[in-house]
């Protein structure tokens, strides 16, 4: 990894808490920088709040009126906790992918095209481009392109979640997150999903959840591990696996709890 | 990449315009709701007095209640339910017990839940056939049997629905204990869904309280206070009918009257089912 | 788990998969008291089942036979005629079926769209502190009696749109070309249109109940991914979440079409009771359900009587394939007492 020139910080957050029906503190006063044209990973025990940590980055916890978020994230330097923005502009810079593939019950091609139409209007032939070189990032071109037509939801497990990781990439994000992607695939399509990963960092700003420690120290640039709400460590990956600073850190790592 | 403005624009605009519409499509029922009710307790309260209860309906002009209607819809209604229940409990029984997986047990629910949602009025028809013409005449009886048919198909499946909600870790439990399987059904599953059960009986006595067409010719209508169930049967909604197109007033203020005592009925019976429902579930 | 008594592969051990009943005898375990009982209790629950099945082919039976003189006297005429002459006899079947399809028709384009708007509300935009209260309230109008709807209709509705609606409607669609045929004719306030209004009216709440349980089976994570990108309240409805429910959605709405072609109280009291068809829906005319209402006690002769049991077995027809056709597409739709 080089080191003599450090990216830019993308996402700086600060004093962040989360909260659930305003009692229960998910996440206790986080503070975190991000690094562009970076992986970075959280990992760490079931409930640690290494999910909400990466639902507050595109605000999707708007959805659900329990849910408050307290502090600061700020992104290129706006805070996009405060004022309302537009939701749509955020989220056209935070690209996310779910732990379970979710095609939209549309067409290969739609599944990608829907997003694209949503941000500015393209002709017939540009979207083509777009579509085509999505699933080519995504390394699925190949695979679908004699069935761009047939529904999202005749792929495997893998093909879809590739198909996901395509639409979120397609719209140009600056950021992606990616809650454990590949937890509900099979090994294969894992080992695939973590090649993609690796390419898309050129690109983009990537914050994965994962659950699998072999796979936060193979793709990680950066990672932190939380536990119960905090951050308790947060450096390089090699730093974290190979000379944790902290016990806790020491002992998730080693499997003696978790 | 960067959003175009003016799609943005756009999109918010037309997505303003939708939620305006899906909001206005519920103020309408809404609206639709408290002019309906609210027209049903004007008209029907200040029709209403005493008299509905003690005295039976009146000749075009004269004073009168609605005694023999009410008589007539509470006997028949109660025939029709103690007709139906025993069968249909029995019925959704056998669905979610017995006939979990079986051919028998999927074109009985499929034709069930068709029943479910067929036209009263064929029901009304059929025990025409089936009943009055074989007797010569209309009876109570013909009425409750016909109401019996609207009621079955809706407690066979809510029986079978709250049974099937019941975990099989409580049959598994009785029968590792040694009860016959049928034992464990009647002193156990039927027990922990009672409430879904009643609820259903309840749902079903509101369904038929308000069903006219069966009726029709079936019970057809009586002037006078009766219990003879063998011969022509008034009921509430029947005289309703009757009255509601009269060209008379006071037989429409009546009509009124009974409309209210109908519908204030069949809505206190939904809100009990619900509150049963919502406290056995714990 | 549970087989069940019939499925092929257990028929001799009642109840669950056999081993988890005591064995009879042979293996040395102990045979229960009342277990004899058994197979009793079985055959008495699957007769009440048969029951149902028995009933619906009974219904039809008895509607085919009793209409058997009407259909042998007119034949396949009997379907193409708008004639109705009790006294000379002469029955047709043409204006009650238009009838039905027609006020149906209109309701279906009045109750839908409404019922997917309403739905669509309580599930995406409706205030959490509210959900509960309108939808209860949305399934208390479901509840209804129809008779009230129909009553309402005659007093309320019908002369509303005598005085203000149909005049407007007269005035300003009336001249022009296609669609002025609509609209012609004296303002009566009862007819084809108010018909409709009252059936959207009353089938409303049923759809728009049905459509919300539907909606609410969407998984939440899908729901997560659409707004994700980016898409607005709108696009996610249009774009991801009726496309998810369709075949739900739809099954709801053919058990709506199935309640409408067959309510009778709700359109009785506003048709106005002319076997007549005619171009304009501010025209009275009749629906099957509505014509056995006002003419069958008082039906003389058998062709009369058979006549009108002839229009019972088409509304039985149509009515079934239309159910049948729902219930191929819902599977099962929960009718459970919304929590």
């Amino acid at each position: 990894m080089k080191k003599d020139q450090l990216p830019p910080v993308k996402v700086r957050i600060e004093g962040l808490s989360f909260y659930y029906d305003g009692v229960v503190k998910a996440l206790k006063d986080i503070d975190l920088d991000i690094l562009d044209r970076r992986v970075t990973t959280l990992i760490g025990p079931s409930g640690c709040g290494k999910s909400t940590l990466l639902r507050v980055l595109n605000r999707i916890y708007d959805l659900y009126p329990n849910q408050k978020a307290e502090g600061k994230v700020l992104i290129d330097g706006q805070n996009i906790l405060e004022g309302a923005g537009n939701i749509s502009t955020l989220r056209a810079k935070v690209g996310m992918v779910f732990q379970r593939p979710t095609p939209f019950p549309l067409s290969i091609y739609e599944n990608i095209a829907f997003p694209l139409r949503l941000y500015a209007r393209l002709s017939r032939n540009e979207i083509d481009e777009m579509v085509e070189t999505a699933l080519q990032k995504a390394a699925l071109w190949n695979e679908v392109k004699d069935k761009l037509h047939k529904s999202g939801l005749g792929l495997s497990g893998g093909q879809q979640q590739r198909l996901c990781i395509a639409r979120a990439i397609a719209i140009r994000p600056e950021i992606l997150l990616l809650d454990e992607p590949a937890s509900a695939l099979d090994p294969i399509s894992t080992a695939q999903i973590d090649e993609l990963v690796r390419e898309l960092r050129n690109d983009f700003c990537v914050v994965m959840v994962t659950h699998n420690l072999q796979q936060a120290a193979r793709i990680g640039d950066y990672t932190g591990l939380m536990y119960l709400g905090e951050l308790i460590e947060f450096s390089e990956t090699d730093a974290i696996f190979t000379n944790p600073k902290h016990k806790r850190t020491q002992d998730y790592i080693t499997g003696r709890f978790g | 990449m960067k959003p175009d403005p003016g799609l943005v624009l756009r999109r918010t605009v037309v997505n303003r315009i939708a939620i305006g519409l899906f909001l206005g499509a519920t103020l309408l029922a809404v609206a639709v709701l408290v002019l309906i009710l609210g027209k049903l307790v004007f008209a029907g309260v200040s029709a209403f007095s005493i008299a509905i209860f003690t005295q039976g309906t009146p000749a075009p002009g004269g004073t009168g209640g609605l005694l023999n209607a009410i008589i007539g819809s509470a006997a028949m209604t109660l025939v029709a339910i103690l007709l139906a229940t025993p069968i249909a409990v029995l019925a959704g029984t056998y669905l979610a017990e017995y006939g979990r997986r079986s051919q028998l047990g999927n074109v009985v629910r499929f034709l069930n839940d068709t029943l479910l949602s067929a036209p009263s009025i064929i029901i009304g028809l059929f025990v025409y056939g089936v009943m009055v013409v074989p007797a010569g005449h209309f009876s109570g009886w013909a009425g409750a049997a016909a109401l019996a048919l609207i009621a079955l198909p809706v407690i066979v499946r809510t029986t079978e629905d709250m049974l099937r909600l019941i975990p099989d870790s409580l049959r598994e439990a009785a029968v590792a204990l040694g009860c016959p399987y049928w034992r464990m059904i009647v002193s156990i599953a039927w027990r922990a869904a009672r409430s879904g059960i009643l609820t259903g009986i309840l749902l079903a006595v509101a369904r038929i309280s308000g069903e006219t067409a069966p009726l029709l010719f079936t019970a057809l209508n009586n002037q006078f206070i009766s219990v003879d169930m063998n011969a022509p049967t008034a009921s509430l909604p029947v005289v309703i009918f009757q009255f509601a197109m009269s060209p008379y007033r006071d037989w429409q203020n009546l009509a009124w009257a009974g409309a209210l005592l109908i519908t204030f009925s069949v809505l206190l019976l939904n809100i009990v089912a619900r509150t049963i429902v919502s406290r056995g579930s714990r | 788990m549970f087989t069940g008594a019939d499925s092929e592969m257990d028929q001799k051990t009642a109840g669950p998969s056999g081993d988890l009943l005591p064995a009879t005898a042979g293996r040395g375990v102990r045979v229960t008291r009342g277990a004899a009982v058994e197979p009793y209790f079985i055959w008495l629950t699957r007769i009440c089942a048969v029951v149902v099945m028995v009933l619906l082919a009974g219904i039809f039976m008895v509607l085919l036979i009793d209409s058997l003189p009407a259909l042998r006297k007119f034949g396949f005429g009997f379907f193409a005629s708008t004639a109705w002459n009790p006294v000379k006899e002469q029955f047709g079947a043409l204006a009650p079926v238009c009838g039905t399809l027609i006020s149906s028709a209109i309701a279906m384009l009045i109750g839908v769209p409404l019922a997917l708007g309403i739905a669509l509300f309580l599930n995406e935009l409706c205030p959490f502190k509210l959900r509960a209260t309108l939808t209860v309230t949305i399934e208390l109008l479901a509840a209804i009696p129809s008779i009230i709807y129909g009553m309402w209709g005659l007093f309320v509705l019908a002369p509303f749109m005598s005085t203000h609606v149909q005049p407007l409607l007269i005035a300003w669609l009336g001249p022009l070309p296609l669609v002025g045929a609509l609209f012609q004719g004296p303002p009566f306030g009862i007819g084809m249109l108010t018909a409709g209004l009252i059936l959207g009216v009353m089938i409303l709440p049923f759809i728009a109940s049905i459509s919300r349980q539907v909606f609410a089976t969407t998984p939440p994570v899908l729901r997560e991914a659409a707004y994700g990108v980016g898409a607005n309240t709108w696009e996610v409805s249009l774009h991801v979440l009726i496309p998810y429910a369709r075949t739900g959605l739809l099954g709801g709405i053919m058990l709506g079409l199935g309640r409408a072609l067959g309510e009778t109280m709700a359109v009785t009291f506003v048709i106005g009771n002319a076997h007549r068809i005619s171009a304009s829906l501010l025209s009275p005319g009749t629906t099957i359900s509505a014509t056995l209402a006002n003419e069958f006690t008082e039906a003389v002769g058998d062709v009369y009587l058979s006549s009108l049991l002839a229009l019972g077995l088409i509304l039985f027809m149509i009515t079934f394939a239309v159910l049948f056709l729902a219930r191929y597409m819902l599977g099962r739709i929960d009718q459970k007492v919304a929590a």
